[in-house]
């Protein structure tokens, strides 16, 4: 819509104070979880809509929750089967649904077959009995399931003409009839050009699903939306006992706190770390851990998320790999109690081995686990197992969802520390194997060095983007107490990143560490 | 052996007592005894269509010509109706009559209660009676 310029305000002064009240187009809820954040606020009230897809894509699903949602004995809504699912098989597996409320039947959902009148008469009679049938019971909703069906018929015997005449009259009937449609067809997309049902249409619903190697992945795209604005874009969708869900690619997440305009340092649960990085982490940033396997990357984010319960703050740790139990007893033997919280609802830990989920569905358990808890701290523990728990196909997703649940989680205030597996070479000093810099604002890298014969462990602040830190390299070791940064940095070596230093300094004499191998003994 | 289940039998035999004690004055030719699975035939048919609940009721007709032989005489028309329980009824046994309504009954309940469920198939029920008081309806 064109916004009026400056020139055209000054020529009609006061003229929005005067301007009649434009139109208001309610919108109903449908019923699905995430839809009306796709939607952009629910299904417009009296629109006709096409709910089409390949056969198993959850169309009637779909159309069965919209109206289980809506439907009212003062506001009935009246389902037409077709040629189709015979309405007896519909009933016995729709009813298996929790959305399906069997008390609503009859009266405030009303079934009513037209297979007859389609097999054996024309379109003039399909439409008069559709009128008789509304005026009859005069229904908020109406669904006709499957149109294509009657499309078919309706072109084996009639002309386009005839075709495009009947679906006019149709429409045009139900809108003035003050219902909201929905007719339900097995399309292909490549018909939407030709036929002139998506001309038609208000609102285009296309469902699909979507093979990638093993995995299928439902998908929803608004194509079409009359009088306000979609999210545009393939929306992942899950048939469950509950029905459909959708997860928007904005993953409609909308949390009350918004971050704070003077965000505090948060400890780490490591005091010389806080100290290296100017006090601690700033609230709502997005913190990386990068090191190889067994430099404490999970210990130092139990560390975080154990400040974090200790100064009130609720939490989150999302695993993929180690179980929740492992995870939490480790925990323990470094004297973190996450036990407690656990049980008191401050903590969650998500275990998520979930083959054949997209991102986005994987990203929704945690954003739903976010605000469970209400927590201010999260720990994702590991991108690289995140991403090896999904579905092969949406790895190439991977990326794009991930910076869409950062921005929206640290955008409300949440304190976020990934971790992620990088290997130590010794020629080169990779934070990640992903180019995900622009995921984090601090990045805190962990290494293995070989100091005096044996193999040490460092780490160094990389970056902080909210403010000055440590250029220090400082040792560190994993101790009962978690990680613990011990020795001030060292000035008797050069090339600590390497991995592989020079020792610049004094030799200090060192006594002979017994060989732990027994025939080295002998 | 029928594979009328007691409990729907009963039911079927409850709603046929209230139907003949309604219907002593029928102006249909259908016996009154039968008229309650007629009477549940617009309901069905608004829901399946008349070729599904023509399917319905034939596959219904099987089963209980099995348990009462005199219902092999009795055939299903295009819209789902039955015919020729109206020669039937001056031919058989009363009670032999009235046993094969409650068994056609029974099935046609039966069938409903293993596509769609017991409170499905009680609301349909409901809503051909909706005169039964909660207590005729009452299927524990």
């Amino acid at each position: 819509m064109k916004k009026p310029n400056d020139q055209a305000k000054s020529k009609l002064p006061g003229k929005s104070l005067n301007q009649p009240a434009k139109v208001t187009i309610r919108k109903l809820p449908s019923g699905v979880r995430g839809l009306d954040d796709i939607l952009g606020g629910g299904i417009p009230e009296f629109s006709f809509n096409i709910i089409a897809g390949p056969p198993g894509g959850g169309k009637t699903t779909l159309a069965h929750q919209i109206i289980f949602e809506n439907a009212t004995e003062k506001h009935p809504a009246i389902y037409f089967t077709v040629l189709g699912e015979p309405a007896l098989k519909m009933l016995r597996y729709q009813q298996l649904y929790s959305f399906f409320d069997q008390s609503k039947l009859g009266k405030a959902v009303r079934f009513v077959n037209l297979s007859d009148i389609v097999l054996e008469k024309n379109l003039d009679a399909v439409l008069e009995d559709i009128v008789k049938q509304v005026t009859l019971l005069n229904p908020s909703i109406v669904v006709v399931d499957s149109f294509r069906t009657v499309v078919r018929k309706a072109m084996a015997t009639s002309g386009e003409m005839e075709m495009q005449s009947f679906i006019q009259r149709l429409a045009q009937f139900l809108t003035s009839w003050q219902a909201t449609t929905f007719l339900v067809g097995e399309y292909v997309q490549e018909e939407m050009r030709d036929n002139p049902i998506f001309t038609v249409a208000d609102g285009l619903f296309w469902l699909s699903q979507v093979p990638e190697r093993n995995s299928v992945v439902r998908k929803l795209q608004i194509i079409k939306i009359r009088g306000q604005e979609s999210v545009p874009g393939l929306h992942t969708v899950r048939i469950s006992g509950a029905g459909l869900q959708a997860y928007p690619r904005t993953l409609g997440f909308v949390l009350q706190n918004k971050k704070p305009a003077r965000r505090r340092r948060l400890s780490i649960g490591i005091p010389e770390l806080d100290k290296m990085m100017g006090g601690g982490i700033l609230e709502g940033d997005s913190l990386l851990i990068a090191g190889p396997s067994g430099t404490g990357k999970s210990a130092l984010a139990s560390q975080f998320i154990a400040a974090g319960l200790r100064a009130g703050e609720p939490g989150v740790i999302a695993i993929f790999e180690e179980r929740p139990k492992g995870y939490i007893d480790r925990a323990d033997s470094f004297g973190l109690d996450l036990k407690a919280p656990l049980k008191e609802g401050r903590l969650e830990v998500i275990y998520l081995r979930p083959l054949d989920l997209s991102v986005d569905e994987t990203m929704q358990e945690i954003l739903d686990a976010v605000e469970r808890t209400g927590a201010k701290r999260l720990v994702i523990d590991s991108l690289v197992s995140l991403e090896m728990a999904l579905a092969p196909g949406f790895r190439e997703d991977f990326r794009e969802s991930l910076y869409r649940m950062i921005v929206a989680l640290t955008g409300a205030g949440v304190t976020i520390i990934s971790t992620v597996e990088v290997e130590d070479t010794f020629t080169g000093f990779s934070f990640s194997h992903y180019t995900i810099s622009f995921l984090t604002d601090d990045i805190i890298r962990l290494r293995y060095v070989e100091i005096d014969g044996q193999l040490r462990k460092v780490m160094v602040v990389i970056k902080m983007r909210g403010g000055n830190h440590s250029k220090d390299i400082r040792e560190y070791v994993i101790t009962s107490k978690g990680v613990v940064v011990i020795h001030p940095r060292s000035t008797e070596y050069h090339g600590l990143l390497t991995g592989i230093p020079t020792k610049t300094g004094p030799q200090v004499a060192q006594k002979d560490e017994a060989s732990p191998e027994p025939k080295a003994q002998k | 052996m029928s594979r009328v289940i007691p409990k729907l039998r009963d039911f079927a035999e409850r709603l046929i007592a209230y139907e003949t004690k309604g219907n002593k004055s029928s102006k249909t030719k259908t016996p009154a005894a039968c008229l309650a699975s007629e009477k549940l035939r617009p309901h069905l048919a608004t829901l399946m269509g008349n070729i599904g609940f023509r399917a319905l009721v034939s596959r219904v007709l099987v089963l209980g010509a099995a348990d009462v032989p005199w219902l092999r005489a009795v055939h299903v028309k295009a819209d789902g109706s039955f015919e020729g329980f109206e020669e039937l009824v001056a031919q058989v046994d009363p009670n032999e009559f009235l046993e094969g309504c409650v068994v056609l009954l029974s099935h046609l309940l039966g069938l409903l209660v293993a596509f769609i469920g017991e409170e499905l198939m009680l609301r349909l029920v409901r809503e051909a009676w909706p005169e039964l008081s909660p207590d005729n309806v009452d299927f524990s």
